[in-house]
């Protein structure tokens, strides 16, 4: 009975497409329709209701005043925000270190993928697709508990192995000394996320036809070129709707990482970005209103490239919408 | 196309209409909810009409309670010796609201959600003041003159200090006291001490000559241990010229006449940031000073691998470590040294420590509790005699049993065989909100005094003869910063972060000219931000304290 109605309403939609208004259809297919409904409220009321929040970046907001009780400020934050001597240095971190994990971290697991895919061992492959994805669900609380106690001058396994092994003759500040700051981050964020990433790389390889291979394989082509000839494009799609939502999250530099790692002061030069810097500067003082504009100029920015990137994107053919 | 744009702005407009009716809501419950703070104030009135105030175990009373800390958690009622018999014998229980390690967050929606807990501790200063400007916080100069021991321990002049601008007091202090105190300090690994057998250590260049030793014959172990963000160079800094107090250095100011100017024009400032960037140069300090956290530098002190510390809260990371290194090796000690000196500065005008009589910070009562003067009550019982003694050193019947002619408990058997691990089981301390340390401390002293050597709790000893006679008294700097929110607030917090940055620096520097430079530049960039702006605002303040304390 159901299974009718629906089947029905689809079909009725495709005919009908040309003859009946909207409405008309709409109120056909109702049975369909309200089964969305749920998931449009819960939208509504998660990520569309609490945005009223951002008119705070307008406000002077006081928290004893509330959001409705609160003075309005015009640009004020903003200004400050640009006028601040520390915009420059947050923006340049905030782009380094996201170029930075785009073009390393991106790649990565993608190579990953293909080379896990040519691994003939299965025992050997789930093994290594185990290991490599198990730090995606450590906290960046115990990963940077890791990390600084590897790097460390006193007792840092790091130090002492490259002593043993005679490289250096004193211990190298690694954690301290501003120069190392962007491969740590880069290199722990790479190790941290780059075999559950691998997983969907894998999964839109296991959907190529095998019989593109056989076929390459009569006409001579070799592994190498396999990869580069059916494997790759085939994931193409795969690969940029990724980048896409990637870009879009460009300045999301990102935050539990930079502000346990990078919490020293000599680091600032190089570790604060757009959300530490809300954080440290705005939450931690109580300028709501501050943090509110330094954070709404961020999403602004993000939509721009997110923009930007799926009309590079649907040019060259594939797209998110 | 066009067709689908109009169900989308159809289901817009829905939605639009859904978030209206939603706000409304909203908007409407907030004067319902002012009227339940107002409530408060009624609920005073009606206590008030009893002439003899409240009285314990009438009716049992409970309040909630929070503490505006990171790191505090508040111990559960009842779970403790000490809290459990107020529980049985006032029948006051309390209700803990937990921080859950981000009180400033936590405060801040408790706020806006227009919650506030009965009651709370916080650290006197702006977030007590935009409270009271909200009209959320009970005066308490009636209950004041009504009961017996605030006003008895605290004194006048204390409590004058903690006058809102209106004239009224919001605010119980906690760990007041009228004698010094403090916790930072030196101590030096009595082992290593003896095998280079005990050189004089009095000043800078005995330090010096003393940790180029240590590092020649245990490359092992860490010269010099500065604490968590090289705090120890702020404590360092107290030994650099007479009378500068080791809160110039955290003020990042420092007196002159009647004024508080920057201290990058202070010379002992400059000597110390290049005495201490030579000794991090030399590999003589912790190279992780900046990086590590509080946990490596006490596995560093429980494992023996520090032979010189320096820095805040010494008395008790010294104890831990002490004690950890004695349940290994009963030969193997720390011992507490007095401030180390320039050549030529006087040793009895150096002030690692400071006190405020204020004490560390306060309780406030909210317009949301019920029966303010209770809590009131309860907090003035915590902080007399009796509650000093039963909270702070356990109810009768457990590690004392009588008290002497002063009130200070005597200890029994049971004090003297009980290991310290065991106690601190008991976490008394945790529940003492409103600490008295004039009762507390010459109490301590008074039962330190007359234990034998061994039994003696080596952080109470070392307050004893070191910290509390190096401690400077700095309630005239109390409440001295701008609010964060204001425009002096906001400079002060880019002065703060650019300090925190150059401070890094000038340790990290490569040579003593390099130092200079970046105090120069230190100077020059906060000058730049306007922080004479914030100092004159601090004057203003730091007068009108001289004035208060004065008794005006």
């Amino acid at each position: 009975m159901q299974r009718e109605t629906i089947t029905s309403a689809a079909t009725g939609a495709a005919v009908s497409h040309k003859e009946k208004p909207l409405w008309k259809r709409f109120i056909m297919q109702w049975q369909v329709q309200v089964m969305i409904f749920p998931a449009l409220i819960f939208i509504l009321i998660f990520n569309y209701f609490p945005m009223y929040g951002v008119f705070m970046a307008f406000q002077d907001y006081s928290l004893f005043k509330g959001f409705f009780g609160s003075d309005w400020a015009g640009m004020k934050h903003f200004e400050a925000f640009f006028n601040s001597p520390d915009f420059f240095r947050v923006m340049r971190n905030t782009i380094v270190i996201s170029l930075l994990k785009l073009f390393i971290g991106f790649p990565a697991p993608i190579l990953l993928a293909l080379m896990l895919n040519e691994v003939r061992n299965m025992v050997f492959k789930r093994v290594i697709q185990t290991i490599s994805y198990l730090p995606h669900f450590l906290s960046w609380v115990i990963v940077s508990g890791f990390v600084i106690s590897l790097l460390s001058v006193d007792n840092g396994s790091l130090n002492i192995l490259l002593d043993k092994l005679g490289l250096i003759d004193k211990p190298v500040n690694f954690l301290s000394l501003p120069e190392y700051f962007w491969t740590i981050i880069v290199t722990t964020n790479v190790w941290k996320e780059v075999g559950f990433a691998t997983i969907v790389y894998l999964a839109a390889i296991a959907g190529v036809d095998q019989s593109m291979y056989e076929a390459a394989s009569i006409d001579g082509a070799s592994k190498l070129k396999q990869i580069f000839l059916i494997t790759l494009p085939s994931i193409m799609p795969v690969i940029i709707i990724f980048l896409i939502l990637n870009i879009g999250s460009l300045l999301n530099a990102g935050f539990d990482d930079l502000l346990l790692l990078g919490n020293s002061a000599m680091l600032r030069d190089v570790a604060d970005v757009i959300d530490t810097y809300a954080y440290r500067v705005g939450i931690i003082n109580n300028r709501f209103s501050y943090a509110a504009a330094v954070g709404l100029f961020k999403a602004v920015i993000s939509v721009g490239l997110l923009t930007l990137a799926n009309f590079l994107a649907r040019r060259a053919g594939t797209s998110l919408w | 196309m066009k067709r689908s744009k109009k169900l989308l702005s159809g289901v817009f407009t829905l939605a639009l209409a859904g978030a209206l009716a939603l706000s409304g809501c909203a908007g409407k419950s907030e004067p319902v909810k002012t009227g339940g703070t107002n409530t408060g104030t009624n609920k005073g009135e009606q206590t008030d009409q009893k002439p003899d105030g409240f009285h314990f175990g009438e009716t049992p009373f409970t309040f909630t309670y929070y503490v505006n800390y990171d790191w505090w958690t508040t111990e559960p009622w009842g779970a403790s010796p000490n809290s459990k018999w107020v529980q049985e014998n006032l029948h006051v229980s309390v209700e803990p609201i937990q921080s859950g390690g981000a009180a400033a967050q936590k405060l801040s929606t408790m706020i806006a959600s227009k919650e506030l807990p009965d009651a709370m501790m916080m650290d006197r200063g702006p977030d007590v003041e935009r409270l009271r400007q909200a009209g959320a916080l009970v005066p308490l100069d009636d209950f004041i003159d009504k009961y017996p021991n605030l006003k008895k321990w605290a004194g006048e002049e204390t409590l004058n200090m903690l006058r809102s601008p209106d004239g009224k007091i919001y605010q119980f202090p906690n760990w007041y006291t009228a004698a010094p105190t403090g916790n930072d300090g030196w101590f030096v690994n009595k082992k290593i001490y003896d095998e280079l057998g005990r050189p004089k250590l009095e000043t800078f260049d005995d330090l010096h000559a003393y940790l180029k030793k240590v590092q020649e014959t245990h490359p092992e172990v860490i010269p010099l241990e500065v604490g968590r963000e090289g705090q120890g160079v702020e404590v360092m800094f107290a030994g650099f010229a007479n009378d500068h107090p080791s809160q110039f250095s955290y003020m990042k100011a420092f007196t002159q006449g009647d004024k508080l100017v920057t201290i990058y024009d202070n010379d002992a400032y400059k000597e110390t940031m290049t005495y201490a960037s030579q000794l991090f140069r030399e590999g003589l300090i912790t190279q992780d000073a900046l990086t590590q956290k509080e946990d490596q530098v006490k596995e560093k002190l429980a494992t023996g691998r520090v032979a010189v510390f320096v820095g805040g809260n010494a008395t008790n990371l010294g104890r831990e470590g002490h004690n950890a290194l004695r349940s290994t090796d009963p030969t193997a000690a720390y011992e507490f040294i007095w401030p180390l000196i320039k050549p030529g500065v006087d040793k009895n005008k150096v002030y690692p420590n400071g006190y405020n009589a204020l004490g560390w910070n306060v309780n406030v009562i909210t317009t949301n509790a019920a029966n303010p003067e209770a809590i009131f009550a309860y907090l003035d019982w915590l902080t007399g005699e009796e509650g000093q003694r039963i909270m702070f050193f356990g109810p009768p019947g457990s590690y004392w049993d009588e008290v002497d002619g002063e009130g200070a408990p005597i200890p029994n058997d049971k004090w003297f065989s009980t290991p310290q691990e065991e106690k601190d089981k008991d976490k008394l301390e945790a529940y003492v909100w409103a600490g008295n340390a004039t009762y507390v401390d010459t109490t301590k002293s008074k039962i330190e005094a007359n234990l034998p050597e061994e039994q003696r709790n080596w952080g109470a000893v070392a307050q004893l003869n070191v910290a509390w006679k190096t401690s400077h008294n700095n309630t005239q700097f109390n409440n001295i910063d701008p609010a964060p929110d204001t425009d002096e607030g906001i400079i002060l917090q880019q002065v703060n972060d650019l300090a925190k940055e150059y401070f890094g620096k000038m340790l990290f520097a490569k040579s003593d000219s390099e130092v200079l430079n970046f105090i120069e530049a230190a100077k020059k960039d906060t000058n730049g931000l306007g922080y004479d702006k914030v100092l004159d605002f601090r004057t203003k303040v730091w007068q009108e304290n001289l004035a208060k304390m004065s008794g005006k």
